[in-house]
């Protein structure tokens, strides 16, 4: 019983670790103030989702989810390619709001606000992954994977490049780097790994409904992102690990479940409020949020 | 047998012609509400140069501070409008003086001050959500009338006086941002942050009576929103979405411009749903607020302050 609850903590810490160093990059790293990463979230656990359940193997749905939110994030920035600072952050932001009420009302595809239950666990190459313990080993697999290639990529020279269009794109350009392009690819292959987290999440809980991929995810996302320092990989992961525990402590407080669950939204705020407030660099965080 | 087909087609002319009307009405009854939301949230924006998105906790606090003075505390309804539009005003007060100023202290950008708003948005509706539950409420102030016909068309006598409230309310506060003394300061504000300080005026003071005023209007909104419609926990976030798409298709910095945005905003959003199936609503304004923001940032008169650099 309590094992089981571990491992269901540290499954969603996988998943939101994936999540937040991919957030990270376009952010930190990249300084792309993207408030969209949850619709690449959404998009992947609603393709991932509707892939499998069309008889579609999950390595390949797991790939396809990946590579559809990666496309969005690739429109997103041709979009949103001449805001910058607060609107591009709002325009992010519509972003989700659009994703969001397309999968509320696209009801013959998504089922709506209904959601879809009843989604197959995965199976690999013959192993279907039944029990929590193993979607546990399943899940640290591919965390370790994503967050190692993004870590790869953030601290090699091209990483490099990205926080120098971060840190001063006109003195980039004058070396004849290709900026606009460096953003598209940094959010896109941000957006590839949210999509395998939103794959990872369906798979996991099995059922989706829009509501999981709405601003109250997104301010969670941030927050750990901000808890953590913009552009350090490392303090992100340990934030995550430190902001998905807090609130379970409520879970041995004596609590009905409706008070729970705005209690723990109201702490994930206070916690993003109090870090803009005091402590604006995160725990571990090298640079400041422009 | 050419008469015939005639009254058919003038028959089915005039069913349309009352489709029309409703929707055009339905179309303003909306843009009111929008107007109230987007006039408050431009106010603050002008003078305080960045996207208030709390807003939206202020409507939903106040819907919910007019319930509890109201139905638990058993008030006079007017006694309650009054003290809940006091508190919306107060209430916009403190988010300026407790959070807003420090983070504009340490030089915060306005992405910066857009991510904490969130937050409190967030804060905010969660905390309705903690004390009063998750089912909807209602006020049940008013019994259910019977609507009134204009040309074919319903009208219940409360949506009447929301739109006649609503437009007089916006008549007053073009006036008084125009006329005023105080409103001139803040048009000063607005338009040259350093200038308006050089000359003596007090910069993070205006920025409070905005949030202020602003707020108190956001009350006066939740007051009709909770007579015409539910409370609910969730009500500020759509409403304040419809607010900012309103004030951004007119032009976020001008109050005139966010309003006449956010009645054309109700009015597509209700002509749209000719063609497109209701659910869709929401998404016509969230397609709006982003296609603006890509296309237009400065809204369709163009009013460029500080907007683009």
């Amino acid at each position: 019983m309590l094992t089981g609850y571990l491992y269901n903590i540290l499954i969603f810490s996988g998943i939101y670790a994936i999540l937040t160093v991919s957030l990270n990059m376009a952010v930190g790293f990249t300084g792309l103030l993207n408030l969209g990463h949850v619709a690449f979230f959404g998009i992947g656990a609603y393709t991932s989702t509707l892939l499998t359940m069309n008889g579609v193997p999950y390595i390949v749905s797991l790939i396809v989810a990946g590579l559809v939110s990666s496309v969005f994030g690739v429109i997103l920035m041709y979009a949103v390619r001449k805001l910058k600072g607060d609107y591009l952050a709002l325009a992010t932001l519509g972003f989700s709001f659009v994703v969001y009420s397309v999968m509320l009302n696209w009801s013959s595809l998504t089922r709506g606000p209904l959601g879809i239950p009843g989604i197959p666990k995965p199976e690999l190459f013959g192993w279907t992954i039944n029990t929590t313990s193993e979607y546990l080993v399943f899940t640290l697999i591919v965390a370790t994977v994503s967050i190692y290639i993004i870590n790869r990529i953030t601290t090699s020279r091209y990483g490099k490049l990205l926080e120098a269009v971060r840190d001063d794109e006109v003195g980039l350009s004058v070396y004849g780097k290709p900026i606009f392009s460096l953003k598209v690819r940094s959010l896109a292959i941000s957006a590839f790994f949210a999509g395998i987290a939103g794959s990872l999440f369906a798979h996991h809980i099995t059922f989706i409904d829009p509501s999981s991929f709405y601003i109250n995810d997104l301010v969670l996302l941030l927050t750990i992102v901000l808890v953590g320092g913009l552009a350090n990989n490392k303090g992100v992961i340990i934030a995550t690990v430190i902001i998905m525990l807090i609130p379970e402590a409520l879970r041995f407080v004596d609590m009905p479940s409706s008070i729970l669950g705005p209690a723990r939204q109201m702490i994930y705020a206070i916690v993003l409020i109090g870090i803009l407030l005091f402590k604006p660099r995160g725990l571990f965080g090298r640079i400041d949020l422009e | 047998m050419t008469q015939g087909r005639i009254s058919a087609n003038s028959i089915s002319v005039f069913a349309n012609m009352n489709i029309f009307i409703q929707l055009l009405i339905n179309g303003l009854i909306a843009g009111s509400i929008y107007a109230l939301v987007a006039s408050g949230f431009s106010l603050i924006y002008s003078t305080n140069r960045f996207m208030h998105f709390a807003h939206g906790g202020t409507i939903t606090v106040s819907a919910y501070i007019l319930l509890t003075f109201f139905k638990l505390a058993g008030l006079n309804f007017y006694l309650s409008a009054i003290l809940t539009v006091i508190s919306a005003g107060i209430l916009g007060y403190l988010m300026h003086a407790v959070l807003y100023m420090p983070l504009r202290k340490r030089g915060s950008s306005g992405a910066i001050l857009l991510i904490a708003s969130v937050g409190l948005m967030i804060l905010l509706e969660n905390l309705m959500l903690m004390i009063y539950g998750a089912d909807v409420k209602s006020l049940k102030f008013i019994k259910i009338a019977k609507g009134m016909e204009i040309w074919g068309a319903i009208i219940t006598p409360l949506q009447l006086v929301i739109i006649i409230s609503s437009v007089v309310l916006l008549i007053g506060m073009a006036f008084f941002v125009k006329k005023s003394k105080l409103g001139s300061t803040m048009r000063a504000v607005a338009d040259n942050p350093e200038l308006a300080e050089i000359s003596g005026i007090s910069t993070s003071k205006i920025q409070g009576m905005s949030f202020v005023i602003g707020s108190a209007i956001a009350g006066f909104a939740a007051i009709l929103i909770g007579l015409e419609q539910n409370i609910e926990p969730t009500m500020g976030l759509s409403l304040i979405i419809k607010g900012f798409t309103g004030a951004i298709i007119g032009g976020v910095t001008s109050l005139p411009g966010s309003i006449v945005g956010s009645y054309l905003l109700g009015l597509v959003e209700n002509f749209g749903i000719w063609y497109l199936p209701s659910g869709y609503k929401d998404a016509i304004s969230f397609v709006l607020l982003f296609v603006f923001l890509l296309w237009r940032p400065t809204g369709i008169f163009g009013i460029n302050k500080g907007i683009k650099k």
